[in-house]
C-alpha cells in the first residue's frame, strides 16, 4: 500500500512538470493548429539555461541560506522563463509566421528541424554527456513532520508543485479573464474574424508563443532542481510524453492539458515501478496511437480548436 | 513515351511480353529523347555512365584523390555509394506515401527494421536450436534458419508492407498532422520491441517461452548470411559486387514506383492528395487508396532493410532511430517531394554529404586546429537548418514535381490561418505569394504549351490545334 502511495505521489510531481510543458503544446495548437515539434527542446534549453545560471553564475548549493536560495531560486526561474519565451518567439517569427498559409504539414515539418537545430545548439555548446547540478534542495521527508516515515514527500517534490501549481491558476485566469486572454480565444476560434474584430492576429500568436516558451522554461528549472540532471536529447522523449499529456486531456484544452499531464505521470511511474521501465516508452506510444485512434478529442474534449 | 504497346494480358505471359516490349522500345525511346531536348539526355546519359563506371574506377582512380590535400571535394568509397542505394530505395517509398499520397509518415524506419529483422530471423545461425535450410546455398544442416537473399528481399518486402497496412488500416482516416504523430509513435515503439524481446517468458495456450532470446536484444543479430548467387557473395567485403547489387535494386525500386505513378492507383493517390472530397466523389476509395499508398512506400523500406543487414551482416535496434526517418524525408523534401529523380538525387546528395563530406571536412578542421568541433557530430544541426530553409523558400525542393510545386505554393482556402490579420506584414505576404503563384501558373501553363508544341512537331502528324484552352498544372496527366 505504501508502495502505491508512493508510486502515486512520484507519479503526480513528475506529471506537474509535464503539466507545464503540455500546455505550451495545447496552446499553440489550439491558435494555429499547429504541433510545436520544438517545444520539448525549448523545455531541455530551459533546463540547461537553468544548469548555467544554477552551478555557474549564482552558484547556489545546499549550503546557501533559505532566504537567500529561495531570492535566487525564484530570480533563475524569471531569467529562463524570459530567456525561453523570447527563444520561442523568435523561432515563431522566423521558422511558421512565414508558414502561416502553407499547407498545414509543412510548418510542421519546419517544427521538426527546428527541433533539431535546438538539439545540436545544446549539443554543440554543452556535449554530449549528461550534465549535472549538485541537490540545492534540503533531502528531508516532508512528512516526516507528521509522523509518517513510511512514505516519503520530498522538498523537491513540494518545490515542484510550489511553482507549477501558482502558474497553472495563473495561466487560466490570464486566459479566461484578461482581455489579452479573450483575443487568444477568439483568435483560436476564427482568425479571419477574430482579425476583422480587430484583433491583432500576428500579435497575439506571438504572446501565445512566449507565454508557451515561458512555461517551458520553468518546466526546465523544475526538472534540474528536481532531478538534478539534463542532457541535451532530453527533449525529445520528455516532448513527446508532454504531447501525449496534452492530447489526452483534449488539445486545445488547458485543464486537459493538466489532467492529461497527471494520467501520463501516473502511468509513467506505475509503469517504471511494476513493469519495466525499459517499456515505460513503448506503453506512453502505445496510449498516444490509442488515444489519437479511438478518441481523438481527448478526455476533456477540445475547447479552444473546435475544428477536428 | 510514346511508344505503342501491345493489350496486357495478365499472368506471366503478359509480364514477360511487357518486360520484351519495353526493353525493346528502350533504343526509340532514346533516340526521341535525344532530339527533343538533347543536352538533357547527353547530360543524364554521361551522369548514367558515370555512375555505372564509378565503383570500377573507384578504388584505383578516384580514392587517390581523397589522400592528396588539393582536391576540394572527396570521393565516396564503395560502402558508402551502396548506403546511398539503400537510402535512395527508401527515399523512393517515402515518396510514394508523403509525396504521391500526401501522407506524413515519420515513422518510416520501423518498415526498415521489419526488412532488416526479416533477414535477420531467416538467414542467420540466430535460431541455431533448428537447421533449416532452403535454396540457400549455406551447407545444409548448418544451425539456424537460412533462405536466400532473393527470397527475402520480396518476403520483406512482403512483410514491412502487412505491417504498412496493418498500421494504415485503423489511422489513416486521421488528419495529416495526427497521423504524422502516430506513425512517429509507431516507429519509436517497434525499435523498443526488438530490443526488448530478448528475454521473452510466455506461456498462453500452446505457446511456451521460458528466457527465449527472440530479437537479440541490445546486441542485435550477427552474423547475418551475406547475399549470393551462384556461389559469388554480396556482402559488404566483396567489394564492388555488393554496390552493383544495389544499383539493380534502386533500378527495380525505379520500375516499380514508376508504374505505380502512372497506373490507375497513382492517379487514385494524387487526386486525394489534391483535393480527398472531389476525389472521393469522383469514384476514388480514399482508405484503400490510402491503405495502398502505406503498404506499398513501407515495402520499399522493407527491401531496403533485407539488403541493409544481409549487406552489412548485422542488424541491432540502434540503427533504427527516429532520426533515421528524418533523414529520409530530408531526402526526399530536398530532391523534391513527389518526383522520384528527385528524391534519389536527394538521397544520393545527403548519403554524401552525411559519411563522405562532413568526416572528410572533420579531417581538414582536425589539421587545422584541434580545438574545432566535429561537424560529423553535428550534421542534424545541418538537416535542421537545411528542413527550416527548405520550407521557407523552396518547399517544392531542387528537383520539383510540377504538380506539387504548385500545390505547395497555395493552399486551400480553408487551411490557411490569420490570412486576414490586421499586420499589413501578413498582407504584404498574402500579396506576394498571390503573385508568385500566378507566376508559377503562367511558367507552368506556357511550358506546358511548349512541351505540346514541340511534340506536336516532333510527331508531324496532327494540324497544331490553337483552340486548344490553356491547361492548368494541376490536371495535367
Amino acid at each position: 500500500m505504501d508502495q502505491i502511495i508512493q508510486t502515486i505521489i512520484i507519479g503526480l510531481s513528475n506529471g506537474l512538470i509535464f503539466a507545464l510543458v503540455a500546455l505550451g503544446y495545447t496552446l499553440v495548437y489550439g491558435i494555429i493548429e499547429l504541433i510545436n515539434f520544438a517545444h520539448g527542446d525549448l523545455f531541455m534549453l530551459g533546463s540547461f539555461i537553468a544548469f548555467v545560471l544554477i552551478s555557474l553564475v549564482f552558484k547556489i548549493s545546499i549550503a546557501t541560506p533559505l532566504p537567500a536560495l529561495v531570492l535566487t531560486i525564484l530570480i533563475i526561474i524569471a531569467i529562463t522563463m524570459l530567456a525561453t519565451a523570447v527563444i520561442n518567439a523568435s523561432i515563431e517569427r522566423v521558422a511558421y509566421r512565414p508558414l502561416r498559409n502553407a499547407p498545414k504539414l509543412a510548418p510542421l515539418i519546419s517544427a521538426i528541424g527546428m527541433s533539431f537545430v535546438l538539439q545540436n545548439i545544446a549539443l554543440l555548446i554543452f556535449g554530449p554527456a549528461n550534465k549535472s547540478v549538485d541537490a540545492v534542495l534540503p533531502a528531508v521527508n516532508i512528512l516526516a513532520a507528521f509522523g509518517i516515515t513510511t512514505i516519503t514527500i520530498s522538498s523537491e517534490q513540494v518545490f515542484v508543485a510550489v511553482v507549477t501549481i501558482p502558474l497553472l491558476v495563473g495561466l487560466t485566469w490570464f486566459v479566461s479573464k484578461t482581455r489579452q486572454g479573450k483575443a487568444m480565444r477568439a483568435t483560436a476560434q476564427d482568425p479571419d474574424t477574430a482579425g476583422l474584430m480587430g484583433v491583432d492576429v500576428n500579435r497575439t500568436i506571438a504572446i501565445t508563443f512566449l507565454i508557451g516558451g515561458a512555461l517551458a522554461g520553468a518546466a526546465g528549472v523544475v526538472q534540474i532542481l528536481y532531478n538534478n540532471t539534463t542532457v541535451w536529447n532530453l527533449g525529445f522523449r520528455f516532448g513527446l510524453n508532454s504531447f501525449t499529456s496534452a492530447v489526452l486531456g483534449g488539445i486545445g484544452n488547458l485543464q486537459g492539458a493538466v489532467l492529461g499531464a497527471m494520467v501520463l505521470g501516473l502511468i509513467n511511474a506505475f509503469s517504471d515501478r511494476y513493469l519495466a521501465a525499459n517499456w515505460t516508452n513503448a506503453i506512453v506510444f502505445a496510449v498516444l496511437i490509442g488515444i489519437l485512434v479511438f478518441k481523438p478529442t481527448g478526455l476533456l474534449g477540445q475547447q479552444l480548436a473546435d475544428r477536428a | 513515351m510514346s511508344t505503342q504497346t501491345r493489350p496486357v494480358e495478365a499472368g506471366l505471359g503478359g509480364w514477360i511480353g511487357y518486360l520484351v516490349d519495353s526493353a525493346l522500345a528502350v533504343p526509340g525511346a532514346y533516340r526521341h529523347a535525344l532530339s527533343r531536348r538533347p543536352a538533357r539526355t547527353v547530360i543524364l546519359t554521361v551522369l548514367i555512365v558515370f555512375g555505372l563506371l564509378y565503383p570500377v574506377l573507384n578504388k584505383e582512380f578516384f580514392q587517390p584523390f581523397n589522400r592528396g590535400s588539393s582536391f576540394p571535394l572527396p570521393f565516396p568509397e564503395d560502402a558508402v555509394v551502396t548506403f546511398m542505394m539503400i537510402f535512395a530505395i527508401m527515399a523512393i517509398g517515402l515518396n510514394i506515401v508523403a509525396g504521391f499520397a500526401g501522407l506524413l509518415d515519420l515513422g518510416y524506419v520501423a518498415f526498415y527494421a521489419f526488412g532488416a529483422y526479416t533477414a535477420a530471423f531467416l538467414a542467420s545461425p540466430h535460431f541455431g536450436s533448428v537447421s533449416i535450410v532452403l535454396f540457400s546455398e549455406v551447407f545444409p544442416g548448418f544451425p539456424g534458419i537460412h533462405l536466400p537473399f532473393w527470397i527475402l528481399v520480396p518476403l520483406g518486402m512482403l512483410i514491412a508492407g502487412t505491417f504498412g497496412a496493418l498500421l494504415g488500416a485503423p489511422t489513416l482516416r486521421l488528419r495529416g498532422d495526427y497521423l504524422a504523430i502516430v506513425t512517429l509513435g509507431f516507429g519509436e515503439i517497434v525499435p523498443v520491441v526488438f530490443k526488448n524481446l530478448s528475454a521473452v517468458t510466455f506461456d498462453l495456450g500452446p505457446i511456451h517461452l521460458v528466457n527465449a532470446n527472440l530479437t537479440g536484444g541490445n546486441l542485435g543479430i550477427n552474423p547475418i548470411d551475406r547475399p549470393s548467387f551462384f556461389g559469388i557473395g554480396f556482402g559488404a567485403s566483396s567489394g564492388i559486387a555488393a554496390v552493383y547489387l544495389g544499383m539493380i535494386l534502386l533500378v527495380i525500386a525505379i520500375v516499380i514506383a514508376r508504374n505505380l505513378e502512372r497506373s490507375r492507383m497513382g492517379r487514385a493517390w494524387m487526386a486525394i492528395r489534391e483535393d480527398e472530397v472531389a476525389a472521393e466523389m469522383m469514384g476514388v476509395n480514399p482508405v484503400r487508396t490510402k491503405l495502398l499508398a502505406f503498404a506499398l512506400g513501407a515495402s520499399f523500406a522493407g527491401m531496403a532493410g533485407v539488403f541493409q543487414s544481409s549487406y552489412q551482416g548485422l542488424t541491432t535496434s540502434d540503427f533504427f532511430q527516429f532520426s533515421t526517418s528524418i533523414l529520409v524525408l530530408i531526402m526526399v523534401i530536398l530532391g523534391g517531394i513527389g518526383n522520384i529523380w528527385g528524391v534519389i538525387v536527394g538521397a544520393i546528395t545527403l548519403v554524401f554529404v552525411d559519411k563522405t563530406f562532413l568526416p572528410y571536412l572533420g579531417q581538414r578542421m582536425a589539421a587545422v586546429s584541434s580545438d574545432l568541433p566535429n561537424p560529423s557530430q553535428f550534421n542534424f544541426l545541418i538537416f535542421g537548418i537545411l528542413l527550416v530553409v527548405m520550407m521557407r523558400f523552396r518547399p517544392e525542393g531542387f528537383i520539383p514535381s510540377r504538380q506539387r510545386a504548385a500545390e505547395l505554393r497555395h493552399a486551400p482556402p480553408g487551411q490557411a490561418i490569420g490570412s486576414a490579420g490586421t499586420l499589413g506584414d501578413a498582407a504584404v505576404a498574402a500579396d506576394e505569394r498571390a503573385d508568385s503563384i500566378a507566376a508559377s501558373q503562367e511558367e507552368a501553363v506556357l511550358a506546358e504549351a511548349e512541351a505540346a508544341a514541340t511534340e506536336e512537331s516532333a510527331a508531324d502528324s496532327s494540324p497544331p490545334d490553337d483552340e486548344r484552352p490553356p491547361t492548368t498544372p494541376g490536371d495535367n496527366p
